[in-house]
C-alpha cells in the first residue's frame, strides 16, 4: 500500500512542478479522464485486495478508460449529445461501490 | 496491507493519476483566476463603444471650434440652406397660376376624366416651372419642399398631406416672363390643358409672397453619414 501512495505523491509533486495547463475548452474532457483514471486505481486496489489483479488488464484498463472517456464526450459534444454528465454518473457510481467494498475489506480484518 | 500483486503497477498508474490530479487542479485554478469569457466580451464592447463617443465628440468639439471661427459664414449658409429647404417664407417676382376644372358640359360618350385636373397635369405644370428656374413654389399655401407630394386623394389633391379640391393657385417665384413662356410654349402645358377646356390662368407678378413650410421634418431611416471618407 506504500508504494502506489508514494506514486501518488510523486505524480502530484511532477504535475505540480511542471506549468502544465489545460485550454479551457479541454478541461471537461480532462476531467471525465481523470475519473475514469480513478475508477481504474480503485478498481485496481480492489482486485489486488481481492487477490484478483491483473496486471495487464490494469494498465490496459487504466490508459483505455481514461482515453475512452474523453472520446466519447469529445464525441457526443460534436454530435450534440451531452454524454458528459453520462460518463460522470457511470464512472462516479462505479467508484463509491469499488470504494465501499474496499472499505469492507479493511473492516473483514 | 493485502495487497500483494501489482505494487509496481498501482504504483505507476498513481504516478500518472497524480499528474492528472495535478494538471486538472491547476486548469480549475487558472479559469477561476482568468476574467470569465463573457465578461471580458462585455467590456471590450464597452471600451469600443467608449472610444467611439469620445471619437464623436472630439469631431463635434473639432467642428464647433470651425464653426466659431467663421460665424459669418455659416450663418449666410444657413439662411441660403433654409431657403432651399422651404422653411422660410420667400417673396420676390413670379407668377400665379390658376387652375380649374373644365366648365364644358361633358358631351355623352366623353370621358369626364379628360375635364379634370389630375395630378399629373400639376406635376407638369411644377416640372414645367422648376425647369424654367422658378426659385419656389407653393400650391395653395402649401409651400412645396424636396418631400412634398403631388398626388391624386379621391376628387382632391393631396399636397405635403394637405388636401385641396380645385382651383389651385400655384405660385412660383422666378423670372416673371420666362416662366410664363415656358408654360405657354406651343404644344406646351398650357395649351394641352386648354384643349380640354380646363381653366388656367397666367398671372405675372412683380411681388409675390410664397409661405414657409410649416410641417415638421421626420426622418426615422435616414441618418447623416459620419465620416467623409465613407460618402460612396
Amino acid at each position: 500500500m506504500i508504494l502506489p501512495i508514494i506514486g501518488l505523491i510523486v505524480g502530484l509533486v511532477i504535475g505540480l512542478s511542471f506549468p502544465i495547463s489545460i485550454p479551457y475548452e479541454y478541461a471537461k474532457y480532462m476531467s471525465v479522464a481523470l475519473l475514469a483514471s480513478l475508477d481504474s486505481v480503485f478498481g485496481g486496489l480492489r482486485a489486488g485486495l481481492d487477490d484478483k489483479f491483473d496486471n495487464t488488464v490494469f494498465i490496459t484498463g487504466f490508459f483505455t478508460n481514461a482515453l475512452l472517456a474523453a472520446g466519447l464526450v469529445y464525441v457526443g459534444d460534436r454530435l450534440g449529445i451531452d454524454l458528459y454528465y453520462v460518463a460522470f454518473l457511470a464512472f462516479g457510481l462505479r467508484v463509491f461501490q469499488n470504494l465501499a467494498i474496499i472499505r469492507r475489506h479493511f473492516l473483514k480484518k | 496491507m493485502p495487497i500483494r500483486q501489482g505494487q509496481i503497477a498501482l504504483a505507476l498508474v498513481c504516478v500518472v493519476l497524480g499528474i492528472m490530479l495535478a494538471v486538472q487542479f491547476r486548469t480549475t485554478q487558472d479559469i477561476r483566476a482568468t476574467i470569465p469569457f463573457q465578461r471580458l466580451e462585455d467590456l471590450s464592447q464597452r471600451l469600443i463603444q467608449t472610444e467611439k463617443e469620445r471619437d464623436a465628440l472630439l469631431n463635434e468639439v473639432y467642428e464647433l471650434r470651425k464653426a466659431t471661427g467663421s460665424e459669418a459664414a455659416a450663418s449666410r449658409e444657413i439662411q441660403l440652406t433654409k431657403m432651399a429647404a422651404g422653411v422660410m417664407a420667400l417673396q420676390g417676382p413670379g407668377i400665379i397660376v390658376t387652375v380649374d376644372d373644365s366648365k364644358r358640359q361633358t358631351q355623352p360618350g366623353d370621358n369626364p376624366n379628360l375635364y379634370l385636373i389630375h395630378d399629373e397635369d400639376i406635376l407638369k405644370i411644377i416640372n414645367e416651372l422648376r425647369a424654367a428656374g422658378a426659385e419656389a413654389i407653393s400650391i395653395n399655401a402649401q409651400r412645396l419642399i424636396a418631400s412634398s407630394e403631388i398626388r391624386c386623394a379621391g376628387p382632391t389633391l393631396s399636397v405635403n398631406n394637405t388636401r385641396y379640391s380645385p382651383p389651385y393657385e400655384i405660385r412660383a417665384i422666378g423670372d416673371p416672363l420666362t416662366l410664363e413662356n415656358a408654360l405657354r410654349m406651343r404644344g406646351g402645358v398650357v395649351e394641352t390643358l386648354q384643349f380640354w377646356g380646363i381653366e388656367i390662368s397666367l398671372k405675372k407678378q412683380d411681388m409675390l409672397i410664397i409661405p414657409a413650410y410649416r410641417g415638421s421634418f421626420r426622418f426615422d431611416h435616414a441618418k447623416p453619414v459620419q465620416e467623409e471618407g465613407k460618402q460612396q
